[in-house]
């Protein structure tokens, strides 16, 4: 199954984009924050590190073609936080997966939010962030 | 006009106002610069400890003032040892005193990209710039409405260093001894140690500057007060921020507020970007752990090779050659990425 779309951000782009170097390690000035994709797919990889994690996702075209997108997040401590355990995607788990993308084109995007097939659970990185 | 002209019309107008909020307050910074201190008389010398309750602005503006009442960061700290009687040395027995006990893991309460924590959004920081730092703020500005980012230090995993170390958002841990106090910060693995043991700073003639400096200090009821020197030059955070020289020096006064708050005063002080000197007060939650899954973790921009960031020609950030894309090169359509691909062959 391979879904694509593209549209633009509801939220004010500028502000999502201060809020993406606010929780970075690195500018995001490589992604399109005024764009969203979505795709569905099957996880290859949880790369659970410093300063960022990547959530690796095979996603077929209708083609049967496979390609790997990697969504970038916040380390293990912002994802502890936000309610994500490296054991939730497993290699295997089927997911559809939404991010800002990169501006150059390459399969890779800011994880903005996760939903996992089997039981609809949501997973948002930058819930994380909340102080509490 | 529906959502999407909307965003179309308004996207562009929230970044004009940012810029021209910014260059009001550089605007601003100048005529600060030549201006007497009148507001410094007002001050309380040695002001005690205040929290912030409704009245915060009206202490903070007190705060502000004593600040400026002093030539430089030394003179400041001086005054606050001498009316705390030199201080008091810790000791062991009093580790169990709830007012010791810093423990937990904490994080920023408040601030995103702002030192002073007290702004929000695209407001102009509170630092009364020198026409030198207005402009690298000015700079700056023309460099993020041109390219919509930057390249930042941290992309390699240099520390952040003071005084930015106190706006990082990630976790942070204190351990509190007798002799001396760390303050860690979990981005980079990154120590600050305060010696409250009475040693004096290193030498000006023998120091050398790093991203921390030399940070010593004396407690006094539950009140870690610190003074820090010879530091690297530095910005405040990415973004709209200024910068600070090689000279910039703190005081800090340290205090828990509360079971789940740690706050201190920071007074900075930089001749070359700062016309005074540049108070805010920061503030850190201690975070729910009851799983005890929260930890601070090692930070190695090399442990995973996705996280390589290059610095682009425009002076932004790029990915240099992800793992899981064949050929990066004929994958991204940025010349950068191309480069990079390039050398590495």
């Amino acid at each position: 199954m391979y879904a694509k779309k593209f549209g633009i951000a509801v939220a004010a782009a500028l502000l999502a984009a201060v809020t993406t170097q606010a929780v970075a390690h690195h500018s995001g000035a490589m992604f399109d924050d005024k764009k969203e994709v979505t795709v569905s797919g099957t996880v290859k990889e949880f790369q659970y590190t410093n300063p960022h994690s990547w959530l690796l996702v095979d996603v077929k075209d209708k083609a049967g073609k496979v390609t790997t997108w990697g969504f970038e997040a916040e380390g293990p401590s912002t994802l502890t936080r936000a309610g994500i355990r490296k054991s939730d995607f497993a290699p295997g788990t089927q997911l559809t997966i939404t991010a800002h993308p990169m501006r150059d084109g390459r399969p890779a995007g800011a994880w903005m939010k996760a939903t996992r097939t089997t039981d609809n659970k949501e997973f948002i990185p930058g819930a994380g962030f909340a102080v509490k | 006009m529906n959502m999407k002209s909307v965003l179309r019309v308004g996207a562009p107008l929230l970044l004009a106002a940012v810029i021209a909020t910014t260059l009001a307050g550089c605007g601003k910074s100048e005529e600060s610069a030549k201006a007497p201190a009148a507001a410094a008389s007002a001050a309380p010398a040695g002001m005690a400890w205040v929290g912030q309750g409704d009245d915060w602005a009206a202490k903070k503006a007190e705060l502000q003032a004593l600040g400026e009442q002093f030539e430089s960061s030394q003179a400041l700290f001086d005054k606050l040892k001498a009316d705390a009687g030199g201080g008091k040395p810790l000791t062991w027995a009093q580790m169990s005193e709830p007012v010791y006990d810093w423990s937990g893991v904490y994080t920023r309460t408040k601030g995103g990209l702002h030192f002073d924590p007290d702004l929000r959004g695209p407001e102009m920081e509170t630092a009364q710039l020198t026409p030198a730092g207005a402009e690298v703020v000015k700079k700056k500005q023309e460099q993020l409405t041109k390219t919509g980012g930057e390249y930042d230090p941290l992309s390699d995993c240099r520390p952040p260093g003071t005084p930015r170390w106190f706006t990082e958002p990630f976790l942070k841990e204190w351990i509190v001894t007798p002799d001396q106090t760390w303050l860690i910060n979990e981005m980079v693995n990154d120590v600050r140690r305060a010696y409250t043991d009475g040693r004096a700073h290193t030498a000006d003639e023998d120091a050398y500057a790093t991203w921390n400096g030399d940070t010593v200090g004396f407690w006094d009821g539950g009140t870690l007060t610190t003074h820090t020197k010879h530091l690297f030059a530095g910005q405040y955070q990415r973004g709209i921020q200024a910068n600070y020289s090689d000279q910039v020096t703190t005081v800090e006064r340290w205090r828990k507020t509360d079971d789940k708050t740690l706050q201190v005063d920071v007074w900075v002080y930089d001749s070359a970007n700062l016309a005074k000197p540049w108070y805010t007060r920061q503030s850190y939650t201690k975070l729910s752990n009851d799983d005890k899954q929260l930890r601070l973790r090692y930070w190695d921009c090399r442990e995973n090779s996705n996280n390589d960031i290059i610095t682009t020609k425009d002076g932004t950030s790029q990915f240099r050659d992800f793992n899981f894309v064949e050929n990066d090169a004929a994958a991204s359509s940025d010349q950068d990425v191309k480069k990079a691909a390039g050398a590495k062959k």
